[in-house]
């Protein structure tokens, strides 16, 4: 089975961040990036499946990092694609560009993270499907394959599940929890330079700048620190004084 | 394009609550006519439900299959927006919302954001979301955009309340796409032994007790202070704990009299399945942990520090 | 052949023997040696197999000898923590050698100086001396074998207990028998070899009556008792003959069993303390560059440097590091004996594997492809036994042969880390260590952070010249508990005018536990990355407060272009005071034990630094029996605080509070390495001793001297 693996090199921000570009984006100084939690979870389950796996990232130079770790756990090829046209692009962008880039593997299987660490937005993996015109199936616990067919457990609200079946090919956006995904160690990680890693930008993937914008589906106007909310009463002092006041506080509320 | 397209949600018989609160938040936008659409094999059974405040029509869509289907949704939403062309669409942030959402907005170039916890207008709809993993709240609006498609967090508009003219009932006849998928049964996950929402009193951990062993410290915790243990979801991926015992979006919802949460920084999904409780008291050693947010009390301690006294006290 | 020619040699050599026997006899040596050379042959192809990296230079090769065989002779090494088998082995190897040269003696006289120029030094007054030599050799030797026995029957010290910590009962190679029952067979064959010595020299003393008994003391005490027992001069003629076939053919059939038997060895024991890595445990070996492109680690028996396969037979069940594992000690499935065992067993099974035709094929050509045998499994060395080691060098340093069980054991760990196979919260902090370069997750910005506290602001090395480079290490830098020691001593080093900075955000886990863990490549990483840091300072020596980031800055980081004097803060503080820039004699007076950390102790033997402060500072030190090189792990170490005990198991750092406990009423249990202040401050309280005593980090003791001065 040939599956293809869309990843994200998601960002965390650092805890004293500062805001750049009029309120619109954050120092990139503070930013730490890493492979979205999601993905290790897709790309471990496409290890176990495939025969052949592909990983494709849309991202700047630092996705590469992570390109590099799924290379090192054994997927066979990778791809990066970046423009400076795709500045600020949403799930849906990403999900056209990255239906440009996966529908050109003919891939038996494509398998998404539910969502990114960092956007949430929980849509890029179906806004694939829709652009690949793939049967598709959100938030899979667990997969197995049954020749040209999959049954996939999907986690419902609730500790509810429900089991469905899917024929391939069709795109599945997993959960985390469904394997172990595997360590790539550092060795292994370098000696994954050696493996194909293919860079390409929009013109190489027959995309224009305006397909971008016209699949985009909102535009970031502002970013802001949240604020505390109603504020939480903070109890002070030792863990002992903590201890204490927590237990009146329950002793009077349990007993309301 | 004109008006707010609500689509209800529902599972197994039954709508869900959260239906209630797009529609609240529907009607606190003052757009225009607001329609409910019902894709259901039985669209008539949530008739009287449905009867609310602020709806205007309920457009019913029957589909053949009895359950839930993505590209059969996908399609009935597809032919109620080109029927209705609404200029917004409310869909709750949902597991099967997740399911086709998306794929309506990518095929038919909409204005689409999710996770909304905000939503007002401005000459067109302007969203407020999290961002960077809660650490941020990002504004979002949809420039050339007729028609916006967003998916709205449970739990955080409020509700629509009965009342009001009934509203209009009319079927619409919409081109279906055949099922491309199938659905073979429901399943619960392994019930375990204990029901934590029924408890009045959850000790709750996350990832923060780090060890698969210190379950069984804080099981005997709980006990002691006459609590009963639930966790969050990272303690039943790994296998420490089995998932009845998950409060979270995935998990179980809970509404105790007092939470109290030791080492759980409060993810959204963690979040959705607890914020309801009476008094929520939070402990964490990051000061900024988004949990902080919903607590009522909280204090930035270790939270071993804090087990190991309330351990003493209580003993 | 030992004392039988040696006994009967007075006088003809093969007494009385036809032609024909004679010729029988001397077909039979001549097999027997064959038999050995054969035997010798088959393990030497087996090394052969293996691959021929990190053998000492040539140039070392006599001083090797020369201290190799020193240390023989001395039995340093064997003596060790146990005389008894010291004095029992002195006796068995002294008497056995002195024997063995005697037999060549009278081989060369026989066969080659009487033979071939037909004289003969196998008289007189030599050979009067000769005789009583080896009279009394044979003594020693039949008392070693004695205690030996007694020791191994009657006394069964727990080293020598056989069982094996990672089978369960019942399975197929749990049963030791084979070890066993071969341990007493090599144990009586030589004994019966020398008794039957003395039975032949009495049969001789008595028929021959050669007139000069006093130089044949015990054959004539054997003498004597044929005479009590009334055997007759012609019982003694019937005898001779048969004794003699019987203890020479005896004789002859050991040394050929000798490479197949526990005599081995007799020349891989030798071996293996020639060959000894003086640094093995404190400096692993990086992977050799001609080996870069291949996975990592010890996968099969192919994979193994010569030097390890040689000491997987250098092995004589001595039971030692078993007796100090502290995996093994608290229920741990390891023992580094049965590691040992276990891979010399694979190895010898993918000698079988190849056959007689392959062992002179490799023996010829070299290496014969390798086996493909894997020498993890469930059937071979297990991935938990592998997991449970703490690397704390104490099978290491025991060994009296050289064997390097612990870094034997990363090796193999190499490979695991090769195939992700591990657990998944060690997983998790290796790779949280490689993005944000500590074990703590915390982000690299905030290492300095511990600094804020202080009353002065601490230099930064990267900028500024100092004096001393302070690398303070993750848990120093980071666990809340060990960031007042390290508050403490920046404060003392600050009024006492030492010249210090620190790295602050450049530093990263030393990786000294990384490395442990398997994880070469992420430690080449965090290595390359110091070193790069540590080479744009200017600084004469750097400071460290944690005993695992000194063991491999100073051991280990060489390898990687780092070369440079690492003090520990324990010398430090000595120093300081014995310049008398730190006023604290006789300031405090409690009554403490002290606990050697690892990688400051036995690694790097800086056992006397710390005693000497606490006596400078007026404490009364009573020390724990296991202590200095014998100090018992606290079990944070080979990444093992990275991953969860099992539960309901005693873990070493317990077992270690209770010794403290139990040498009598004391104030302070002392420590100087950041891990132990985290294992031993749990410990105590889950042990339940926190009413009996109080945890107290060296550096705490000084500045409390301080104050009250």
């Amino acid at each position: 089975m040939r599956i293809v693996v869309p990843v994200k090199q998601v960002a965390v921000v650092d805890e004293d961040f500062e805001l750049v570009d009029g309120g619109s984006a954050v120092d990139p100084d503070f930013l730490e990036w890493s492979l979205n939690e999601w993905d290790e979870f897709s790309v471990e389950a496409a290890l176990q499946m495939g025969d052949e796996v592909i990983v494709v990232t849309v991202g700047e130079e630092e996705a590469t990092e992570g390109l590099l770790a799924c290379l090192a756990k054994g997927a066979d090829r990778a791809l990066r694609i970046w423009d400076p046209a795709l500045e600020g692009a949403d799930a849906l962008a990403v999900a056209r560009v990255l239906a440009a880039a996966v529908g050109r593997e003919s891939p038996d299987l494509v398998l998404c993270g539910v969502q990114s660490s960092d956007a949430v937005n929980s849509a890029t993996g179906i806004g694939l499907a829709a652009h690949l015109d793939l049967p598709h199936l959100a938030v899979a616990r667990a997969i197995s394959a049954d020749g040209d067919s999959l049954t996939v457990e999907r986690e419902l609200e609730g500790g509810l599940i429900e089991v469905v079946r899917v024929g391939l090919p069709a795109l599945l956006t997993v959960q985390t929890g469904i394997n172990e995904p595997r360590y790539a160690n550092l060795r292994a990680i370098k000696q994954a330079r050696e493996k194909p890693l293919e860079v390409l930008d929009l013109a190489g993937l027959g995309l224009s700048e305006s397909d971008v914008d016209a699949a985009r589906g909102s535009r970031l106007r502002k970013l802001a620190v949240p604020e505390a909310g109603e504020g939480a009463e903070m109890l002070q002092g030792s863990p002992a004084e903590v201890a204490t006041r927590i237990r009146e506080i329950v002793a009077e509320r349990l007993s309301a | 394009m004109s008006g707010v397209l609500v689509v209800a949600e529902a599972r197994r018989g039954e709508l869900r609550e959260v239906t209630l609160e797009l529609i609240g938040a529907a009607k606190g936008l003052g757009q225009g006519p607001l329609s409910v659409a019902v894709v259901d094999h039985d669209p008539s059974r949530f008739a009287d439900r449905l009867a609310l405040d602020g709806v205007d029509a309920v457009l019913a869509v029957k589909t053949p299959g009895e359950h839930f289907e993505p590209h059969v949704a996908q399609s009935a939403l597809e032919g109620l927006i080109a029927a209705e062309q609404p200029s917004l669409v409310l869909l709750a942030h949902s597991i099967d919302s997740l399911g086709f959402a998306p794929a309506v907005a990518a095929r038919g170039g909409l204005g689409f954001a999710s996770d909304v916890t905000r939503i007002w207008w401005e000459d067109g709809p302007v969203v407020g979301r999290s961002a960077y993993g809660g650490k941020l709240e990002a504004e979002l609006d949809f420039p050339g955009r007729d028609t916006v498609l967003l998916l709205l967090r449970g739990g955080t508009f409020e509700p629509a309340e009965p009342g009001g003219a009934a509203p209009a009932w009319r079927e619409v006849a919409v081109e279906l796409r055949e099922p491309r998928s199938e659905h073979v049964e429901f399943r619960e996950v392994e019930a375990g032994d204990v029901d934590i929402t029924k408890a009045d009193f959850l000790l709750s951990v996350g990832r923060g007790i780090e060890d698969k062993d210190n379950v069984e410290q804080f099981e005997e915790l709980a006990e002691r202070l006459g609590a009963t243990l639930s966790v969050s979801r990272p303690l039943v991926d790994a296998g420490w704990v089995p998932g009845a015992r998950q409060v979270g979006q995935s998990g179980k919802t809970v509404k105790p009299k007092v939470y109290l949460a030791l080492g759980i920084s409060g993810a959204v999904q963690h979040l959705a399945g607890m914020r309801g409780a009476d008094t929520i008291i939070a402990v964490n050693t990051d000061p900024e942990a988004p949990i902080f947010s919903v607590a009522h009390y909280g204090a930035v301690a270790d939270l071993f520090d804090v087990a190991e006294q309330l351990e003493q006290q209580s003993g | 052949m030992l004392a039988a020619l040696a006994a009967e040699k007075t006088r003809p050599v093969l007494w009385h023997m036809s032609t024909g026997l004679e010729v029988l006899w001397y077909f039979l040596a001549v097999a027997s040696v064959l038999v050995f050379a054969y035997g010798v042959a088959r393990p030497v192809a087996k090394y052969r197999r293996g691959r021929a990296i990190w053998l000492p230079p040539r140039s070392e090769l006599w001083p090797r000898f020369k201290d190799g065989t020193k240390t023989l002779f001395a039995h340093s090494s064997i003596a060790r923590r146990d005389p008894l088998a010291g004095w029992a082995h002195r006796g068995t190897f002294y008497g056995f050698l002195v024997l063995f040269i005697g037999t060549v003696i009278l081989a060369i006289d026989t066969d080659v100086v009487h033979r071939i120029f037909g004289a003969s030094y196998f008289k007189g007054n030599f050979y009067l001396v000769y005789s009583i030599v080896l009279d009394v050799m044979g003594l020693a030797l039949v008392g070693g074998l004695a205690i030996l026995m007694v020791r191994r029957g009657i006394l069964r010290p727990r080293k020598l207990d056989y069982a094996r910590p990672d089978r369960e009962p019942g399975e197929e190679q749990y049963d030791r028998r084979v070890y066993r029952v071969g341990d007493w067979v090599f144990l009586g064959v030589l004994i019966t070899i020398a008794l039957t010595g003395y039975l032949l020299e009495g049969v001789r003393v008595a028929e021959d009556n050669p007139g000069y008994n006093a130089w044949s003391p015990i054959g004539w005490v054997f003498a004597q008792l044929y005479d009590a027992l009334g055997i007759g001069q012609s019982g003694l003629s019937d005898i001779r003959h048969g004794i003699w076939w019987f203890h020479g053919l005896l004789a002859i059939t050991f040394v050929a069993a000798i490479p197949f038997t526990k005599a081995v060895h007799m020349l891989t024991s030798y071996a293996g303390l020639v060959l000894k890595d003086p640094l093995a445990g404190k400096r692993l070996r990086p992977i050799p560059p001609e080996l870069a492109s291949e996975p990592a680690g010890y996968a099969t028996i192919a994979d193994f440097s010569i030097g390890h396969l040689l000491q997987l037979d250098a092995c004589t069940k001595c039971g030692r590091c078993h007796e100090v594992c502290p995996a093994n000690a608290t229920g741990r499935p390891l023992s580094p004996r049965d590691v040992v065992l276990e891979l010399r067993e694979q190895a010898n099974a993918s000698m079988e594997d190849v056959g007689i035709g392959g062992v002179l094929g490799t023996l010829m050509h070299g290496s014969n492809g390798g086996s493909d045998r894997p020498v993890i499994g469930e059937h071979a060395v297990h991935v938990d036994t592998l997991w449970s080691c703490m690397q704390c060098n104490a099978c290491v340093e025991i060994c009296p042969v050289g064997i390097e069980q612990a870094p034997i054991i990363n090796q193999l760990r190499r490979h695991l880390i090769e195939e992700g196979e591990l657990d998944s919260n060690l997983q998790s902090t290796l790779q949280v260590i490689h993005k944000s370069g500590n074990s703590f997750g915390e982000n690299r910005r905030r290492r300095g952070r511990w600094t804020e506290e202080l009353d002065f602001d601490v230099k930064d090395a990267r900028t500024e010249p100092v004096e001393l480079l302070w690398f303070v290490g993750d848990y120093a830098s980071f666990d809340p508990r060990s960031q007042q020691v390290t508050r403490a001593l920046a404060e003392i080093l600050h009024g006492a005018g030492v010249d210090f900075g620190i790295l602050f955000d450049a530093e990263r886990n030393a990786g000294n536990d990384v490395r442990r863990v398997g994880e070469e490549g992420l430690f080449e990483a965090l290595a390359e990355h110091n070193v790069a840091q540590l080479q744009e300072c200017e600084f004469s020596r750097i400071l460290t407060s944690d005993p695992h980031s000194l063991n491999t800055l100073r051991n280990e980081y060489p390898d990687y272009g780092g070369d440079w004097e690492v003090v520990h803060h324990t010398s430090l503080l000595l120093e300081l005071i014995d310049a008398g820039r730190l006023d604290i004699d006789g300031r405090l007076s409690y009554r403490v034990t002290y606990h050697d950390p690892c990688y400051l102790g036995r690694h790097n033997g800086g056992y006397d630094a710390p005693r000497e402060v606490l006596r400078r500072l007026g404490c009364t030190l009573v020390e724990m029996p296991r202590n200095r090189d014998n100090s018992f792990c606290c079990g944070a170490g080979g990444g093992r605080i990275w991953i969860p005990d099992t539960p309901g198991a005693e873990r070493p750092s317990e077992n270690r509070i209770r010794e403290a406990v139990s040498v009598g009423p004391l104030d302070l249990f002392v420590v100087t390495c950041p891990k132990d202040v985290t294992m031993f401050e749990d410990a105590i309280k889950t042990s339940g001793h926190d009413g009996d005593l109080r945890l107290a980090e060296l550096t705490e003791l000084v500045q409390e001297a301080l104050v009250a001065g």
